[in-house]
């Protein structure tokens, strides 16, 4: 393995580590332009509303029928 | 910004780190670069060589570098639990319906990784980030709670598995649990993605010894390739027992965490959408021995089958010990290492991807290329998930069973609504660009929500409506 893999960067950060940030990484990879720039948020259809609560009602009866399950088990 | 900033750009040998001393960050210009970016290019920078060579020598190292969240999320997913739920089906039906059954269940978690392949590569962001920001803070914090609990859960039946395994080398249940927490915690300590990523790969291919183990059952090779094609026998009606393990099966192998554990580790790795043939290898690679791992689980136990012993009870180290007279004492012990192995790899893993979705969620550094002190929620999050599940293990009187029972089913359960939010985040264009999923894959991913609803609804008719199965064959 070559010494690239091996560690953390010392105590500063080195032109050829700089070099190596800038022409590796694609821009939206450097965690500083991650932080500043968010995917920006999309407004949900109202199908897709009904979707989502459907299937969050779906997984909360759901998980009641373990508790039961669970319960009667139990007992 | 790769376009922006040339090298020719850079001014100075050096920028000292002291003038951002607290969180150990150089800027140049107007760009901060982090611990974390140096120790990624310096990946990128020997995969991008490498994809500049020719040859065989030159594939072969690409693949190596490339390698890794695949196979570890889907040899993760055969964690303790799993291999329980093979070990019971093998147990309890012997070799038919369910070898081709699980093959099914291992091509459904094929089509669901790939999609947060792509996600992870186009994005470079992980899962629950995405939910986070497309959806909003109610669903992005919903999604989060759900995959915490779920992995908490898990993470219990990890450490019994753990706790079950080195049980059966006379290991005590305390021993084995600090144990696990050390080892995890080692892990940790290399503070790099890479060193992690080849250590815990190197640990999950032990997830294999279940081979050697269904070799010395002598399986009929000839009933094998009969059942896979045929898919029979069948199990014989389908009784409520038969429900719960057709649902602990597909539990096995497609669940929520998988999905934020993948993107997340794509996108520490560093992969990008030049990655993604890679990445489809890898996560098919990776489901392909987690098939092997898993069918030889169920073959291994099927003896107990053809014996007629009960198995109804039984936990990790029972079946290791109810194998001994079939497999002898070194089968045996390889079966229970099997357990321990497959409980570790898979608390290491969930461990991780709870701490990638926490940072994710509450906007802190999230990476195993952290240091501690950058990285100290991130690390904390994963420690302390995992220094809880363990006590609670420890707990005498803890109905262990009836834990692992609830896991399997709450992962299938709880996979509908997370493949909801990965099925519109891949289908995004406005974040996918051209990957956006193609009819094929849709129309797959369509099928695998179905199959899991169906089951879901299965077993609740079976727990609410027992005798409503009687109309559709059960008994």
């Amino acid at each position: 393995m070559e010494k690239q893999f091996d560690s953390a960067p010392g105590s500063e950060v080195s032109r050829e580590e700089l070099t190596a940030v800038m022409t590796s990484l694609e821009p939206d990879q450097i965690i500083f332009t991650k932080e500043q720039h968010h995917c920006p948020r999309r407004r949900l259809t109202r199908t897709e509303m009904l979707l989502f609560w459907a299937l969050r009602i779906y997984l909360v009866f759901m998980v009641g029928v373990v508790v039961y399950q669970i319960w009667t088990g139990v007992r | 910004m790769k376009e922006a900033k040339t090298t020719s750009e850079l001014k100075g040998d050096a920028v000292p780190r002291s003038g951002l001393k607290n969180d150990s960050r150089a800027s140049i210009n107007d760009v901060v670069i982090t611990h974390e970016d140096i120790d990624r290019a310096h990946d990128r920078e020997q995969v991008s060589k490498t994809r500049a060579r020719r040859g065989f020598r030159p594939r072969l190292r690409l693949f190596w570098l490339l390698i890794g969240p695949g196979i570890l999320v889907m040899l993760g997913e055969n964690d303790g639990p799993s291999m329980l739920s093979y070990a019971a089906t093998g147990a309890r039906f012997g070799i038919g319906f369910f070898v081709p059954f699980i093959v099914l269940t291992f091509a459904m978690a094929c089509v669901v990784q790939e999609m947060t392949v792509r996600l992870g590569a186009a994005t470079h962001r992980g899962h629950a980030e995405l939910i986070f920001d497309r959806f909003g803070p109610f669903w992005g914090w919903f999604s989060m709670i759900d995959l915490m609990i779920g992995n908490f859960l898990t993470l219990v039946t990890e450490f019994i598995a753990i706790r079950a395994g080195l049980g059966f080398f006379g290991v005590r249940p305390a021993v084995a649990v600090l144990g696990a927490l050390v080892v995890l915690s080692v892990a940790l300590m290399t503070h790099r993605y890479w060193t992690w990523e080849r250590i815990i790969l190197g640990a999950a291919m032990f997830n294999l010894v279940f081979v050697p183990v269904a070799l010395l059952t002598h399986p009929h090779w000839g009933m094998v390739g009969r059942a896979l094609v045929t898919w029979r026998p069948l199990p014989g009606g389908i009784p409520q027992e038969t429900v719960l393990i057709l649902l602990a099966d597909i539990g096995a192998t497609v669940t929520p965490w998988m999905l934020f554990f993948q993107q997340s580790a794509i996108a520490d790795k560093g992969l990008t959408t030049r990655d993604i043939r890679m990445g489809r290898i890898d996560t098919v690679l990776g489901a392909a021995l987690a098939t092997v791992a898993a069918l030889a689980t169920m073959l291994a136990t099927t003896p107990l089958f053809m014996h007629h012993m009960s198995t109804a009870n039984f936990e990790a180290a029972e079946f290791a010990q109810a194998l001994q007279p079939f497999i002898g004492h070194w089968g045996a012990a390889l079966f229970a290492l099997g357990i321990f192995e497959a409980g570790m790899v898979a608390a290491i893993t969930i461990s991780t991807s709870s701490a990638y979705a926490f940072g994710e969620v509450a906007r802190r550094p999230h990476s195993l290329n952290l240091p501690f002190r950058q990285g100290r929620t991130f690390y904390l999050v994963l420690l302390v998930e995992a220094v809880a599940a363990a006590g609670l293990v420890l707990i005498p009187g803890i109905p262990l069973v009836y834990i692992v029972l609830l896991v399997n089913v709450i992962a299938v359960l709880a996979m509908p609504p997370a493949l909801l939010f990965l099925y519109m985040l891949v289908n995004d264009r406005e974040i996918m660009g051209v990957l956006v999923s193609p009819l094929w894959a849709n129309v797959l991913a369509l099928g695998v929500v179905i199959i899991l609803i169906g089951a879901g609804l299965l077993f609740g008719i079976s727990v609410i409506a027992p005798n409503a199965l009687a109309i559709i064959g059960g008994r």
